[in-house]
């Protein structure tokens, strides 16, 4: 709770660096404030507070994903500190919408209840509605923002319908009494509940953007400002798939039947539609737009196999593949520079011109593909292996096979960084807070995948 | 009361369905005014006397307003209306029907319900709602003023120009 607290106090105080004039400190005080909500959060460690007649639970699952929050958005403050400062106008709103939508994820990753589910959702995707269009000059922008909000809204319409149908049914919005309630009262639920579960399912996968909701991910993330496509592949996806697990693993365990079979379609869709799609893409943004569609086909399948015990493997994949996202980006951002869209071509002879680029954005596509030792690897390792120890064995198969297809057209980009001419032979230049996040994201990378087990004992 | 309901649902499946079919944008937003007003009628007869304010105030007054300045400023009227084809006309209905279909067969499960549920009168006062907000839903409450705030930065944003003699 203080953790929340430090982080929505930041926002005012990146409003007000506008006019109190201390925007060249700004990217600096809010990384200090971050990691300080980050340390805020170590000491409530085993606790579970609940605060506010229940509203927000901080219970060890929310304390390590709203740690993980604070990181990646570190992580992400630092990789961007060139694009604020390339940013004339508005600097300070940026900074300030970006914390917004934090807190945003913050609130879905440690909700108790659904109206601070609701609100957290919509704190988040009103402040990204506005960051997906933030480059006025650039006509994809502004389609990316237009998409996102026409199909946003259309999915929180169908969220607050499914919450409505569950107070109906069950006459809370707590979901430890929701689950309290399922239980107790199995054989007499209203037919009306399951409509509202359903709905629910719908509203959710849209923000985690599963497969067949996830229409509008391609076309927001390849327009969005390449920075913007970053913190929405990473810190975004860990808060939607927060709620998602929230609302299933605790509110809904005892109505597993219900939703188990369509959750299973819908993971084998996520699975296997966007790595086959992305194999057709050219464009470098929309690839790896579809490969984090992918990514959330394997934690779905984690989450399909087993609801209630999958919170630590899914905790790892997403800090594994928000890494190498995070990586993957930042080497994207600084190869694009003022380019609109950027094809494979761009990467071509990348490891002339730059090597240390090259060999941070290798690693991170390395361990997007899932080929150890990259944590990547033992992400999906964990995830066939609790699938397989559940009887999952087809969908394991068949997420083998999705994988197989995602190392093509990962190394489509690897191929071109070492083995094509480059199309401009000057050296890539770059500034030292960027090679020095390289060295950190290479170094984590490797420690991620050396000692997978200390982030996987976190909430196990 | 229950003449009032039917006459109030009359009304409102009347004026929807004419929203849908009128030609002109501006009757069809008349028209949804109509069912707006006639939705808020059925919040009086639920005892709901908060939500029958702000649903006059939010949706009749608020958005409809900005809905015919948006008819205004677009200029639309019959000639300009954009021709759909067969085809989605088709989709539209099958699309619709089927999500009828779903709600009356969710619906039918509430049958087993009591059918007297409002055993309050008092039950959607706005004493009652304050009283709610303010204890139990504190949090929320407050945590809205994030969201507005969030929007009104995200609508400066947007809204402000960006061409460099234009700052103030």
């Amino acid at each position: 709770m203080n953790a929340l607290l430090v982080i929505c106090g930041l926002s005012i105080v990146s409003l007000l660096a506008e006019i109190a004039n201390f925007k060249k400190w700004l990217t600096a005080i809010v990384i200090l404030g971050l990691a300080a909500a980050a340390a805020l959060l170590v000491q409530d460690w085993n606790t579970s507070v609940s605060y506010f007649s229940d509203m927000l639970v901080f219970d060890n699952f929310a304390l390590a994903f709203t740690g993980l929050l604070a990181f990646i958005s570190i992580l992400w403050f630092w990789m961007a500190s060139d694009y604020f400062q390339a940013q004339p106008h508005h600097r300070t709103d940026r900074t300030s919408l970006i914390i917004f939508s934090i807190v945003g994820a913050v609130l879905m990753a440690s909700y108790n209840n659904m109206a601070m589910l609701f609100l957290g959702i919509e704190i988040l995707s009103l402040s990204l509605y506005v960051l997906a269009g933030s480059n006025k000059d650039s006509l994809f922008s502004i389609e990316a923002a237009f998409k996102y909000f026409l199909m946003g809204s259309f999915a929180t319409g169908f969220l607050l319908m499914g919450i409505a149908l569950l107070y109906g049914a069950t006459g809370s919005f707590d979901i430890r009494e929701i689950a309290a309630f399922t239980t107790s009262h199995a054989d007499t639920l209203p037919s009306f509940f399951y409509a509202g579960v359903l709905m629910l399912l719908v509203g959710l996968a849209f923000k985690i953007s599963a497969v067949p909701f996830h229409f509008w991910a391609p076309d927001v993330y390849g327009g969005a400002p390449t920075t913007v496509t970053a913190f929405m592949s990473t810190v975004v996806k860990i808060g939607a798939l927060a709620a998602f697990y929230r609302m299933f693993a605790i509110g809904l365990p005892s109505t597993h039947s219900t939703w188990s079979t369509i959750l299973m379609v819908i993971t084998v869709l996520t699975l296997v539609l966007p790595n086959i799609t992305a194999v057709y893409q050219s464009h470098v943004k929309r690839i790896l737009a579809y490969s984090s569609v992918g990514h959330v086909g394997y934690i779905l399948l984690a989450f399909t196999a087993d609801p209630t015990g999958a919170s630590g493997v899914v905790y790892y994949y997403l800090a594994s593949y928000a890494v190498a996202s995070i990586a993957a980006f930042s080497v994207l951002h600084l190869v694009e520079g003022n380019s609109e869209s950027i094809t494979i071509e761009y990467f071509n002879g990348l490891f002339k011109r730059n090597p240390l680029l090259a060999v941070g954005l290798t690693i991170a596509l390395l361990s997007l593909a899932g080929i150890p030792p990259f944590p990547g690897f033992f992400g999906k390792y964990m995830v066939f292996a609790l699938a397989i120890a559940q009887g999952y064995t087809p969908l394991v198969i068949v997420a083998v096979v999705t994988s197989l297809i995602g190392v093509y057209y990962y190394f489509r980009i690897i191929i071109a960084m070492y083995f094509q001419e480059p199309q401009q032979a000057t050296p890539l230049p770059v500034s030292g807070a960027q090679r020095a996040l390289a060295f950190v994201l290479i170094i984590l990378s490797f420690a991620l995948g050396i000692f997978p087990d200390a982030v996987l004992s976190l909430i196990q | 009361m229950l003449n009032v309901f039917y006459f109030l649902s009359f009304l409102a499946v009347l004026s929807a369905i004419m929203v849908v079919v009128s030609k002109s944008p501006v009757h069809s937003v008349l028209y949804l005014i109509i069912t707006f007003f006639t939705i808020a009628g059925h919040y009086v007869l639920l005892n709901a006397e908060f939500l029958f304010i702000v649903h006059i105030i939010v949706y009749a007054g608020a958005i409809m307003v900005l809905f015919l300045y948006v008819i205004m400023m677009l200029n639309l009227n019959t000639e300009t209306e954009a021709h759909k084809s067969t085809m989605l006309k088709f989709a539209a209905t099958i699309c619709a029907g089927l999500l009828l279909v779903v709600l009356v067969g969710s619906l039918k499960g509430t049958e087993a319900l009591p059918v007297n549920a409002v055993a309050d009168e008092d039950l959607g006062s706005v004493q009652r709602l304050g009283k709610v907000m303010f204890d139990k839903f504190l949090l929320p409450f407050e945590i809205s003023s994030v969201l507005l705030l969030a929007a009104m930065v995200g609508a400066v944003m947007l809204g402000k120009s960006e061409k460099a003699n234009d700052i103030l």
